[in-house]
């Protein structure tokens, strides 16, 4: 398209107008405009995608939210924490024998008549927020192009992995955003874009516009067109770009003659104060995956020899993360690729939660700091629960809906797919559990044995599927939550962890999230193989079950994947087989 | 207040104040619901008082803003009103100058020329003509001599009541056409229909006063919540969902009066108009005329209740990764706290939408609309658990019956009948109950007949025999125990699963509390309870303590809870199976212990169990390999795979609630017969000589049990006689539960030999005959009392007569104990002695 009329960054609007004009223009009836895109999708996804748009578009933060300008097009990434259902709006209107299009705006351009020709078109609200647990390096802020700021992400980085060198020093830090888990990494980046915030801070509209600045509460009322519902879903990361609005002047819609909403404020707007929420009218999303997360993805092939390379030297720092425990480091690789990759009945195939035994308060203030900080670098969403009495008895962790604002009310369960959760049951002691805990610790092992979560909407419950990696350290065998894998876990040595350049981390990064979704088969002998060692397994030992076949096969896949290939062999069968002897040889 | 319309001319002129609500469509008023009553009497009042006119309105009320009669304000540049009329004078809805005050009124519209609503060839005459036809003559029956609804008319003014309820479906039958009319454009034809009521009304009774409405229900389709969509505006709706919060009752003022602070003039009553109240200026008084001296004089205000519920979707409509639409209803008059909170409900009503005004003072509209449903009727269709006659009746299939047309449910009947006849329905239904757990066919079976139950029967004397089976898994861990109770728990719809561990004896029954704010004391029911007509599922039943466990003797017999505690006493039923597994006392299975010892279970408890499992893990490498294909297939595989010829859940559940509602075999003769020959050698077995109080013996119980267990077997099969391959069935069931026929009666112990190898029906054939024909080499070979023989010679002599090669010792041993048992040898060693 030669000689633009408006610029897709600046005035998303005009080229949203100029579409629909031309699109009238050539005879299209405006009636038939209705769940239909005229053109806008296309010349955005050229604009973003082909003419590589996006990098300039702003992404919204925190900090962001307060310098862009409404009107403007914005991208949000974010996770759909709650749905609040469909809006009618006027679509398309004539004014003075002109059509126009409300379309991915709040308030129209020209005062509306009330004119016959009115077409009231729907488009759903989705309420997103920054994707839970994410840590600092998968923050998309750290490329934001307003500010620049990947130099401070990355020297806070590098900064934080100088830290884990001295495991004593950590600990403090760590402590303190053990209390929140959703939210530490919200923590830091309220500290860590401190500057670029006091340099808004002085505008007027700095301090209206995000009263409460920490990240935590920022969230974006994504307005979606066009799109079928089984495209997004609850707790689906996506990308939105669309134009960001805000209609500031609703502050003041208490006003007495409104009984819909001042019997119930079902307006959105009363509960989501436009200054706090940012709309953004969606004009392209994407899906990400853990992919996507990768500052700078290596975009690499997934060849054998490279993959190989990774593996090792992945191994290697896992192994020195753990202490020169070998093994622990074998499953703890395992654990970290695994994946529900389907379901049959109740029963999420792939899974594989990991239990490391043998913790006590002083090897859990080492290890635990250090397995959570590992993980922490490698898995873009990642949460720590402290499991003591008073937290399952005061945690609320699945959501709950909230019908008097009408609102999902977010647990800590409330996760991303592909999240990582570190469950420390070393500081649980005894004491007595009120309802609330008796229901938790119930939502805890769903989640451990079925990747389920519950939903609670007080008439119903509603199950939802989810898929998180499960890491349980605990002293013994943890009995409230029963892992997949149970190992016993024997440091030799609390060896220095080295520093890792950032080429090395992203290469582990890719490599975890590239082959998690690697697809998978067995041949035919190879499955003779294997039934015939489940076969010979059982015939020895009567209390291996379904569970226990279950968990080889598991690792079996994890293990042939992990080495980048697609298809069990039976070098890899043997590995696992090995792998769990040595297992049980310590569970002995 | 509900609603607050400029006029429309206003809407023009950039200075008028431009307030929040327009539909749309525009023809509309945002308080729907003006009652009619209220309304029209409005209207009548008014022109007795010689208002200048609001027109008075129909019960939407959309009518006077959106019609520009000419004689009304100025001619709206809006134009919503759908009904406008063409032509000149007033269209009848909007003239809905009362019928009782002047009769000529309908007849007046008769002359005047054909209206139409607005917008469409739909003439108002018609529609008018068309309701009073199917008043008048529409008969549920041809033979019925007064019509439906006239019958209703004359009831609703006996009772004084305010609305007439309409079966969509009858006006469906009787004039399609109105039907659609109704349906498409609801505020027309409504208007029109409750003029019509109200003419008929006062054809009868002249003197009644009360205005009835009509309450549409019962709608052809229904939509889901989630597919409301902009065309559906302004028409007719039904959907289903559940109450989730109610407003406080909201006063609506109707008509105001206001006074004069200088002289105590009371004004004329004041109509709302568009939502509005236009507070007189100046006082009316001739002698006073004062200038803003009105004040409202609220106790002679009149009000109507108003109401705002939300309603959420049901879990059933929600997609997978979504979460549940709600949308609001505006709830009128009697209507006003017809759903609580957690209600399932049917609603009707007409979809409306309204825009939202930015701010109070902002003239900019936002370019979007609240939506909500104008209620017209509302019907509880709580059929969920609690109130369902029989909880087998799963949901699913209640849905269907209030739904799906009666034909839809014939058809399913007549599937599932189909079904019923295949002849291998008792294995197929078998294979389909939790088909992911391997083996334990005859656990399953049994599980099955627990599914289908018994039938209860009352005597006159007012003794009864419970129809539930209770069954008991015992077995070494590892044996999908647990994942048997859990499926069973999610098939049986009012299923409680819990566990013995957790239980208490007040936790499963029921329990008497104090209420900490009131200080009553309130009776609150346990799973036991709770389960009544279901199935309670029970795990680890070992570790239940004894006290609670001797709750459950009263549950099992007499299927009662009773009660009596802090001045109450109460006697609940607890119609319930209960489906409880138990590891053995030793945490596995000791084959060294008898069965009692390894169950360790009170005697008294375990005659309540119609069926006790043992369920003992065999070595057998057959299964194993079937098992290792299995998980290997579900980690590989699609997940669609594996088991055919397996009959779905919803399938299963329908034909499970189905039989549980319509069949109600009676034993037949032949199975009566079998049933008394079955007992009584099952009561010589465990009686015999040298058995001591190892085994289980037979008890009254038992034949209970095997009544129940063959009338839910002839069940399965949809039959109304119990014959005698189901109590033939029934007994194997009971041997096969228990390991019987690998069990030692003299010592109690199990062969577990025999259990490790399996005994499959054949081999159990092939057992019985080798002991008939040892039998007869003994008789032949020894005397009584007579010298011994080696086993060896035996087993030599029965090779030769059978001439079958295939005879192993062990084989021999086996018969030998059996006859042992009856006393007909002795064996010593190696050497076998007649006796």
């Amino acid at each position: 398209m030669v000689g633009r009329q408006y610029d897709c960054l600046v005035n998303p609007l005009g080229a949203v107008r100029f579409t629909f004009e031309k699109a009238v223009a050539s005879g299209s009836d405006p009636a038939s405009f209705d769940h239909k895109d005229w053109g806008v999708a296309d010349l955005f996804r050229e604009f973003l995608f082909d003419n590589d748009g996006l990098s300039q578009v702003p992404i919204l933060t925190p900090s962001t939210v307060q310098v862009a300008q409404p009107n403007t097009l914005v991208r949000f990434r974010g996770m759909i924490q709650d749905m609040l259902g469909n809006e009618f709006y006027v679509g398309a209107y004539k004014n003075e024998e002109t059509w126009n299009t409300n379309k991915f705006t709040d308030v129209s351009q020209f005062p509306m008549g009330t004119s016959p020709d009115m077409r009231v078109w729907e488009r759903r609200l989705l309420y997103c927020v920054p994707v839970p647990g994410q840590n600092l390096w998968a923050d998309s802020t750290s490329e934001g192009a307003i500010y620049p700021c990947t130099n401070i992400a990355s020297a806070n980085r590098e900064k934080r992995l100088r830290d884990n060198c001295s495991v004593s020093a950590d600990v403090d830090m760590q402590d303190s955003s053990n209390d929140l888990p959703l939210s530490p990494c919200a923590k830091k980046m309220r500290g860590e874009f401190l500057p670029s915030e006091n340099i808004t801070e002085g505008t007027d509209c700095g301090a209206s516009m995000v009263p409460d600045s920490d990240g935590n509460d920022f969230a974006c009322l994504v307005k979606i067109y066009d799109s079928p519902e089984s495209d997004l879903k609850l707790n689906d990361v996506f990308e939105f770009i669309g134009v960001l609005t805000y209609d500031t002047e609703v502050k003041d819609d208490k006003g007495g003659d409104n009984e819909l909403a001042n019997s119930f404020p079902e307006d959105e707007s009363v509960n989501l104060p436009p200054s706090k929420v940012p709309r953004l009218h969606c004009l392209v999303h994407r899906k990400l995956s853990a992919d996507d997360m990768i500052l700078s993805s290596p975009a690499m092939e997934p060849k054998p020899h490279l993959v190989k390379g990774i593996r090792e030297s992945l191994l290697r720092h896992l192994t020195v993360v753990l202490g020169d425990d070998e093994l622990a480091a074998h499953f703890m690789l395992l654990h970290l690729l695994s994946k529900v990759h389907a379901r049959v009945d109740s029963f999420a195939v792939g899974k594989l939660s990991l239990n490391l035994t043998g913790f006590d308060k002083a090897s859990i203030s080492v290890f635990g700091n250090r397995i959570n900080d590992a993980v922490k670098n490698l898995l873009p969403f990642t949460h720590r629960m402290p499991l003591t009495v008073e937290y399952l008895n005061t945690a609320s962790l699945a959501p709950v809906k909230d019908y008097q604002t009408n609102r999902l009310v977010p647990g800590v369960l409330q996760c991303a797919d592909g999240s990582h959760l570190t469950i420390d049951e070393t500081s649980l002691e005894a004491g007595t559990l009120n309802s609330n805990g008796v229901e938790n610790t119930k939502i805890l092992k769903d989640l451990m044995e079925f990747q389920m979560v519950e939903y609670d909407f007080k008439y119903y419950k509603m199950k939802m599927n989810a898929d998180v990696q499960l890491l349980v350290l605990s002293e013994a065998k943890s009995n409230i939550l029963p892992a997949d894998l149970v190992v016993p876990f024997h440091p030799s040595s609390v060896g220095p962890l080295g520093i890792v350049d950032a080429e090395t981390l992203n290469a582990w990064r890719w490599y975890l999230a590239t082959l998690r979704s690697l697809p998978h088969s067995i041949e035919t002998e190879m499955q003779k193989v294997v039934e015939d060692d489940m076969v010979a397994a059982r015939q020895a030992d009567r209390r291996l079950g379904s569970e226990d076949f279950s968990r080889w096969l598991s690792m079996g896949r994890l293990m042939s994947v992990s080495y980048g290939e697609t298809c069990l062999s039976h070098e890899h069968w043997q590995m696992v087989k090995e792998m769990e002897r040595l297992r049980k040889e310590r569970l002995q | 207040m509900a609603s607050d319309f400029t006029p429309a001319n206003n809407r023009g002129g950039p200075s008028s104040p431009d307030d929040g609500i327009s539909s749309p469509i525009g023809s509309t008023f945002s308080s729907p619901n003006n009652a009619p009553s209220s309304r029209r009497k409005r209207g009548r009042r008014s022109a007795a008082y010689e208002t200048p006119p609001p027109p008075s309105h129909s019960r939407f009320a959309a009518t006077p803003d959106a019609t520009p009669t000419p004689n009304s304000t100025a001619p709206s540049a809006r134009g919503g009103g759908r009904r406008r009329a063409p032509s000149v004078t007033a269209t009848p809805s909007t003239d809905d100058a009362p019928p009782s005050s002047e009769g000529g009124d309908p007849d007046e519209a008769d002359e005047a020329p054909p209206m139409f609503v607005w917008g469409t060839s739909i003439s108002v005459q018609d529609v008018n003509a068309a309701i009073l036809r199917f008043l008048r003559h529409f008969r549920e029956h041809p033979s019925h001599d007064e019509g439906k609804y006239m019958k209703a008319i004359h009831h609703v003014i006996e009772i004084e009541g305010e609305s007439l309820e309409v079966d969509a479906n009858d006006v469906f039958d009787y004039d399609n056409d109105l039907y659609t009319k109704m349906v498409r454009y609801p505020l027309e034809v409504l208007a029109i229909f409750d003029i019509v009521l109200m003419d008929l009304v006062s054809r009868i009774n002249p003197l009644f006063e009360k205005h009835i409405q009509a309450r549409i229900f019962n709608l052809k389709t229904s939509t889901s919540m989630r597919n409301l969509n902009p065309c559906d505006i302004e028409k007719m709706v039904s959907l289903k969902g559940m109450v989730i919060r109610c407003s406080s009752i909201i006063p609506e003022i109707r008509e105001a009066v206001f006074r004069c602070l200088v002289c105590g003039h009371f004004s004329d009553p004041i109509v709302v108009d568009r939502g509005r109240i236009s507070e007189p200026t100046m006082c009316m008084k001739e002698e006073c005329k004062t200038k803003n001296s009105m004040t409202l004089v609220h106790n002679r205000c009149r009000f109507a209740d108003k109401q705002i519920v939300r309603v959420q979707e049901t879990p059933d409509e929600i997609p997978e990764g979504g979460t549940p639409h709600t949308v609001s209803l505006l709830m009128h008059d009697k209507l006003v706290d017809a759903g609580k909170p957690g209600d399932r409900v049917e609603v009707t009503g007409i979809y409306r939408a309204m825009s939202v005004r930015v701010g109070q003072t902002q003239r900019t509209m936002k370019s979007v609309f609240k939506t909500y449903i104008d209620c017209l009727h509302l019907k509880k269709t709580d059929k969920s658990r609690m109130n369902a006659e029989d909880p087998m009746e799963t949901e699913q299939s209640t849905t269907q019956n209030d739904e799906g047309t009666p034909l839809n449910y014939e058809e399913q009947v007549e599937k599932l009948k189909e079904l019923s006849k295949q002849p291998d329905i008792y294995d197929m239904l078998t294979r389909s109950l939790a088909p992911n757990i391997w083996e334990l066919d005859d656990v399953k079976k049994g599980l099955l007949c627990q599914l289908f139950g018994g039938s209860a029967l009352t005597l006159q004397s007012g003794a009864s025999f419970r129809g539930d089976i209770n069954i008991l898994l015992v077995g070494d861990p590892g044996t999908s125990k647990s994942q048997l109770l859990q499926y069973i728990h999610k098939l049986a719809p009012r299923g409680i699963y819990t566990s013995g561990r957790g239980s208490s004896a007040v936790g499963l029954t029921a329990y008497v509390s104090k209420d900490p704010e009131t200080g009553e004391t309130v009776l609150e029911s346990g799973a036991l309870v709770l389960s009544d007509r279901g199935i309670c599922c029970i795990d680890e039943f070992d570790k239940m303590s004894e006290n609670a466990r001797s709750m459950l003797h009263e549950v099992m017999e007499q299927q009662t809870v009773s009660i009596a505690k802090a001045g109450i006493i109460a006697s609940l039923n607890a119609r319930t199976s209960v489906l409880a597994c138990a590891n053995p006392s030793g945490s596995r299975y000791n084959p060294r212990l008898s069965v009692i010892d390894n169950i360790h279970l009170p005697p008294t408890l375990l005659s309540r169990f119609d069926l006790i499992y043992l369920i003992l893990d065999k070595a057998d490498e057959q299964t194993d390999r079937r098992l290792a294909k299995h998980i290997v297939a579900l980690h590989f595989e699609n997940p669609e795979n594996s088991e055919q010829n397996v009959i779905d859940l919803p399938t299963l559940t329908a034909y499970l609630s189905y039989a549980r509602k319509n069949i109600h075999p009676q034993l037949s003769d032949e199975a009566a017969e079998e049933l008394t020959r079955g007992y009584v050698e099952m009561r010589r077995r465990g009686n015999f000589p040298g058995s001591s109080k190892k085994v289980i013996t037979a008890t009254p119980r038992q034949i209970e049990s095997l009544i129940r267990l063959s009338e839910a077997l002839a069940r399965i099969r949809f039959s109304e006689w119990v014959e005698k391959k189901d109590v033939i069935e029934a007994f194997r069931l009971l041997e096969v539960a228990l390991q019987q026929s690998a069990t030692d009666h003299a010592t109690g112990t199990i062969d577990m030999d025999l259990i490790t190898t399996g005994v499959s029906a054949s081999e159990r054939m092939r057992r019985e005959n080798l002991v008939g024909l040892a039998r007869n080499v003994i008789m032949e070979k020894l005397q009584i009392g007579g010298p011994s023989t080696r086993m060896l010679e035996l087993l030599e002599e029965l090779k030769q007569r059978s001439n079958n090669a295939e005879l192993h010792l062990n084989d021999l041993r086996n018969a030998l104990s059996s006859l042992a048992t009856e006393g007909f040898v002795v064996v010593h060693g190696d050497s076998v002695k007649r006796v």
